[in-house]
């Protein structure tokens, strides 16, 4: 980006030393990138409120501000203003650990997102792999929290959620694979590039793009896949023992994954920030918003499966479907 | 000294020390979660390196897989058989691992042999490594490698990881029968 190469060069001139004037831009992304998420996740927990009670012909929050829209910051100073409990009995720094390690490879992966043509943080050319990567520190953070929190709860919760995180990440990258193969990178600027050149990848991934939503799905741990923490068996799941700033970051997290689901979802099948007419920004924003909003229709349309279905879906249904989805993607990359 | 320098000292510290902790912590859960941190230390030895794609599936493979195996393994163990036997002497204890095979000689042995290759990949290399050239397209290199020069070791590996992906499902199956 130039602003910011202008900032290093201004940086350097004005006697900062070299190593110092490198840190700094990637450091004003990275704040850039926090305010995004953590702006983007307080209307995020708003909207769901309003989407459930308009799905259920309720009204949802109500009383703060216009429509309730004040709601989520009055939760957030109340979640900030709790007291900080850890349970006695629990393993303290594994309780204390978990929610960080959940978050910073959530916030890690929006380094690689493309929000427009010039408007991303680092384009790297391995970003897909990248975030399969950093999104399967999900599991590790979830066993931590469920085993540390010393609970039978939270344990059964930690186990099922990473057992379908494990079943459902196979199918998830197997489907963004074939898109890769079509665009031949792994960047996803490049992705968006080839589909702006050409076509979305949605005319001729239509299974690639039904795999990777279900899969996306019980990645995200939501309705209908939201074993992990069903409530009506389990509690809350892996975070039952957790309150306060502790367990607003594991919600943080949660909405944080559901953005970064929604714009791969948009730059992979979709493409990303190009579009007719508007600014790429907008483009991106309103495909976006139009997944978030899917994923939250689904949730409170869908009742939740069973595990053994669960199980049976993940194996039996997607996983074959997807590699089939491949091997077709493959031969149609070869006549092409 | 460089910014990397310093940068691949902290790394090291870090990797050197949670390897130390997988040895001496006394919850083996520790040990695991120890053991990931570990691999990320690696990885990020790799991304110095400048070999981005390696330390994405670094990451991938033994920090989203290999650690949450182990993780299951510990939970779905029984308590007896993480624990073995308990000797307060040191040497009782010794003496009761060397003498019994499955505790003692084949992990032993099995290490030893590692250590061995270990010692001999560190005497062949030339110190210091220099630094190549930071690709710029790292997985399509990779890529041609793998299925021009090295698709004979490549199939084979994926031969090996098809008979033990059977291997666990007979076992699985053999379990299943039995109850």
């Amino acid at each position: 980006m130039d602003f910011f190469s202008a900032m290093h060069s201004g940086l350097v001139s004005a006697g900062w030393p070299l190593w110092l004037a490198n840190l700094v831009p990637p450091l004003v992304k990275a704040l850039i990138l926090l305010l995004f998420i953590l702006l983007n996740c307080t209307f995020l927990i708003w909207m769901e409120r309003k989407v459930a009670g308009h799905m259920q012909r309720r009204m949802g929050p109500m009383r703060l501000g216009p429509h309730g829209i004040i709601q989520t910051i009055a939760d957030v100073v109340k979640l900030i203003a709790k007291e900080d409990v850890i349970p006695a009995g629990v393993d303290r720094w594994v309780f204390v650990l978990a929610p960080i390690v959940a978050f910073a490879p959530a916030f890690a992966v929006f380094m690689v997102i493309p929000f427009g043509p010039n408007l991303i943080a680092q384009d790297l050319n391995i970003a897909l792999i990248f975030i399969a990567a950093l999104t399967s520190f999900v599991v590790i953070s979830f066993l931590m929290a469920g085993w540390s929190s010393n609970n039978k709860w939270s344990l059964l919760g930690a186990m099922r959620a990473s057992a379908q995180l494990i079943s459902y990440e196979v199918p998830l990258v197997i489907s963004v694979a074939s898109v890769a193969l079509l665009a031949g990178s792994l960047s996803l600027q490049d992705i968006v590039r080839a589909q702006s050149q050409s076509f979305w990848y949605i005319l001729v991934q239509p299974i690639g793009f039904l795999v990777f939503l279900t899969a996306s799905l019980a990645e995200l741990n939501r309705s209908p896949f939201d074993m992990s923490e069903a409530e009506q068996e389990l509690v809350a799941g892996y975070n039952t023992e957790y309150s306060g700033m502790r367990w607003a970051i594991f919600y943080l997290t949660e909405y944080a994954n559901l953005i970064t689901f929604a714009a791969m979802a948009s730059t992979l099948f979709f493409g990303g920030w190009s579009g007719p007419g508007l600014p790429p920004f907008v483009w991106f924003m309103i495909k976006v918003y139009f997944f978030i909003f899917l994923v939250m229709w689904i949730r409170w349309t869908l009742p939740r499966v069973r595990i053994d279905q669960l199980m049976d879906i993940g194996w039996k249904g997607l996983l074959p479907l997807s590699l089939v989805n491949l091997a077709f993607t493959g031969i149609y990359v070869l006549l092409r | 000294m460089t910014v990397t320098d310093w940068v691949f000292l902290a790394i090291a510290l870090v990797t050197l020390f949670s390897a130390y902790r997988v040895v001496t912590t006394h919850k083996i859960m520790h040990a695991a979660l120890w053991l990931g941190l570990t691999f990320v230390g690696v990885a990020g030895i790799f991304l110095l390196l400048g070999a981005d794609f390696l330390a994405a599936a670094q990451v991938l493979v033994y920090v989203g897989a290999i650690t949450t195996i182990i993780i299951f393994g510990i939970m779905l163990s029984s308590v007896e058989d993480l624990r073995g036997e308990s000797f307060d002497n040191v040497w009782k204890r010794l003496s009761s691992r060397l003498t019994s095979s499955r505790r003692g000689i084949w992990p032993l042995l099995a290490a030893v042999g590692l250590a061995a290759a270990m010692v001999i990949v560190v005497s062949r290399g030339q110190w210091p490594a220099s630094p190549h050239a930071p690709a710029l397209d790292t997985p399509r290199l990779l890529g041609e490698a793998l299925f021009t020069r090295f698709v004979i070791p490549f199939e084979a590996a994926s031969i090996v990881l098809l008979v033990a992906l059977i291997g666990a499902i007979a076992l699985a199956l053999k379990e299943e029968r039995t109850e």
